[in-house]
């Protein structure tokens, strides 16, 4: 039973994390419809900011948040602006090829200039944990949780509760009569990708605070990013933390009952037969078709 | 005009015909090849996403397949390779076809996803069989070493028919009531399918002839690896480089995978050696801009200034 339990808690402390990285990859596909395949590297940036940061200057991880957030940002910005807005018309598949060859760029390059060594942000309290009758919760953990849980509420807020996120919306549901109603869709589409590679790097950071960190780790983070948000409804934000408390808790239980290597198997035949069956999500809310 | 290429086309075929006996090196003979598969891989490829519009990204499901079942036929049955390798285009259909019917009623990028987790899951079956079911049968991690195979000769001559093989059934493809159907799927699916085409039949269709081919490739490439592992055949790279070459070449023409394929295949041969890193930064940088400014191709482009 506490073996259960303690299992049940990873499961649910992981899939924090893969909803705070994975709903931005859901904004991203519910308002412009792109596949975003560099969505992990943005996840590494976010990791390697706060890993230079922290060795460099010796500021704690958790404060270097606000560096991934307007960097990233920027970033975004500056992508969607200058390049994927030149082929948001054309048909969806040329967007997919076009951020594979950004992942290409921005993982070799990081590759080249940081090599492929395992990195990892060990801090003072690195190791602590609280033991409540027998079951660990790991401090770095349950803070690293409580901040998804925030990035994703306060993504939610912003999407229907300001200005931008109205006209966000406004734009993701029809773009021809949100340009009719003075919204510039093209400035709303930049911003937009900014907010997601900005709350995609916060998870970076906090995900560099106990897992390792490469150059290369981009591509599994978007495979499951995919993952979480088909299971949670493609489009739908919160969905995001769904999928992703579900995947976290069957893996995490895998793990423990039949043997760590096959989680990732379990995952991909959830995913596919989810698509299969219920490509709408798990609350039927996400974009289909 | 049309006799021209045939002319051109037939001489192109003899010369490679006779190509490893004229005196070129080995190591020449070795690269032809390579780019023999590279130029089937990518037009299996083609023909379900250039003509059907369906991107699939999970095509290296049926390429491990097929190396693993002619490596498990070759270094545990003891059969003989040409006989192993139908056996592993056979299976692939074979599989293909239960995984078509439902993933192709999926549209635009789940089914890109669907196809990507089904080749992703393969991999992760494959890896961890033996140790969830408690048998020696994939071998895992550890791989499957199969029986020393003849030259690179053999290889090339292999890998030519495969390559004619593919352009062979994308030409047929092209001019027949098939490849009508598949267009009229790749432009407007519900107006086809008001027009009387079964769309479902005609992509599932178009789904298993790739797929056998892409498992007869698998298998070859096992041979001539005499080594495989999941990591290695089910390698997602396998996948993103197809979808670069046909991209690059033209996507939904008949010639556009040999073009992008041999472009391709020539920049990794120059640059992958000595700059490992700048080979995947230059990719990166030909997919950016080909997409930006030729979105058709090499092969696409030429042909609308052709004929305009």
């Amino acid at each position: 039973m506490l073996l259960f339990l303690q299992s049940l808690l990873n499961g649910i402390l992981l899939g924090g994390i893969y909803a705070a990285y994975s709903a931005g990859f859901s904004l991203i596909f519910g308002v412009m419809g792109v596949i975003n395949i560099f969505h992990g590297e943005m996840v590494m940036l976010g990791a390697f900011i706060t890993y230079w940061i922290f060795i460099l200057f010796h500021i704690d991880p958790f404060l270097t948040i606000p560096f991934s957030i307007i960097s990233l940002f920027i970033f975004g910005y500056l992508i969607q602006r200058f390049v994927i807005n030149r082929v948001i018309e054309a048909p969806p598949m040329i967007s997919y090829i076009l951020t594979f060859g950004i992942h290409l760029i921005i993982a070799y390059t990081a590759l080249w200039i940081w090599t492929a060594d395992f990195r990892t942000v060990t801090t003072s309290y690195s190791g602590f944990n609280a033991n409540i009758s027998g079951i660990i919760i790991p401090y770095a953990r349950l803070a690293t949780f409580g901040l998804a849980i925030i990035v994703v509420a306060g993504l939610y807020i912003l999407l229907y509760k300001s200005d931008v996120g109205r006209a966000i919306q406004a734009t993701a549901q029809d773009k021809e009569v949100a340009r009719l109603m003075g919204v510039n869709v093209k400035q709303i589409y930049a911003i937009t990708f900014g907010i997601g590679a900005a709350i995609t790097a916060i998870a970076g950071s906090l995900i560099s605070t106990y897992f390792i960190i490469f150059p290369q780790m981009g591509l599994s983070y978007t495979i499951m990013a995919f993952c979480v948000v088909v299971l949670g409804g493609m489009g739908y934000i919160p969905g995001a933390l769904w999928g992703g408390l579900i995947l976290g808790v069957v893996q995490s239980l895998t793990a423990t009952y039949i043997n760590a290597g096959l989680s990732g198997a379990i995952t991909f035949i959830l995913l596919f037969v989810m698509l299969v069956v219920r490509p709408s999500g798990i609350v039927g809310k996400g974009i289909v078709g | 005009m049309k006799r021209r290429w045939s002319i051109l086309l037939t001489a192109i075929i003899i010369v490679l015909l006779i190509a490893p006996y004229s005196g070129i090196s080995g190591y020449m003979v070795r690269f032809l090849a390579i780019i023999f598969l590279w130029i089937g891989k990518t037009g299996c490829w083609n023909i379900v996403a250039g003509y059907t519009g369906y991107i699939d990204f999970g095509p290296v499901a049926y390429f491990g397949i097929g190396s693993y079942v002619t490596g498990l036929l070759m270094a545990k049955a003891h059969i003989p390779f040409l006989f192993s390798i139908l056996l592993s285009g056979a299976i692939s259909a074979l599989i293909a076809f239960p995984i078509a019917l439902p993933t192709l009623r999926l549209r635009g990028a789940y089914f890109g996803i669907a196809t990507l987790a089904f080749a992703e899951a393969m991999k992760q079956i494959i890896l961890e069989f033996d140790q969830t079911v408690g048998v020696r049968f994939f071998e895992g991690p550890h791989g499957i070493t199969l029986p020393i195979g003849p030259g690179n000769v053999s290889f090339y001559y292999v890998g030519f028919v495969i390559m004619i093989a593919v352009i062979g059934i994308t030409y047929w493809t092209e001019g027949s009531k098939f490849g009508y159907a598949l267009r009229a799927i790749r432009e407007a699916e519900q107006a086809a399918e008001l027009s009387g085409v079964n769309t479902l039949r005609e992509k599932t269709k178009a789904y298993v002839i790739s797929a056998f081919f892409l498992g007869i490739i698998g298998g070859v490439e096992a041979y001539w690896l005499t080594y495989i592992t999941p990591h290695m055949v089910f390698d997602v790279l396998i996948t993103i480089q197809m979808v670069v070459m046909a991209l690059l070449g033209g996507i939904g023409t008949l010639l556009g995978p040999a073009i992008g394929a041999s472009f391709l295949t020539i920049i990794y041969e120059l640059l992958h050696r000595d700059f490992p890193y700048t080979y995947a930064i230059i990719v990166g940088f030909i997919v950016v801009i080909v997409v930006l400014l030729m979105p058709r191709g090499i092969v696409g482009t030429l042909e609308a200034k052709l004929r305009a």
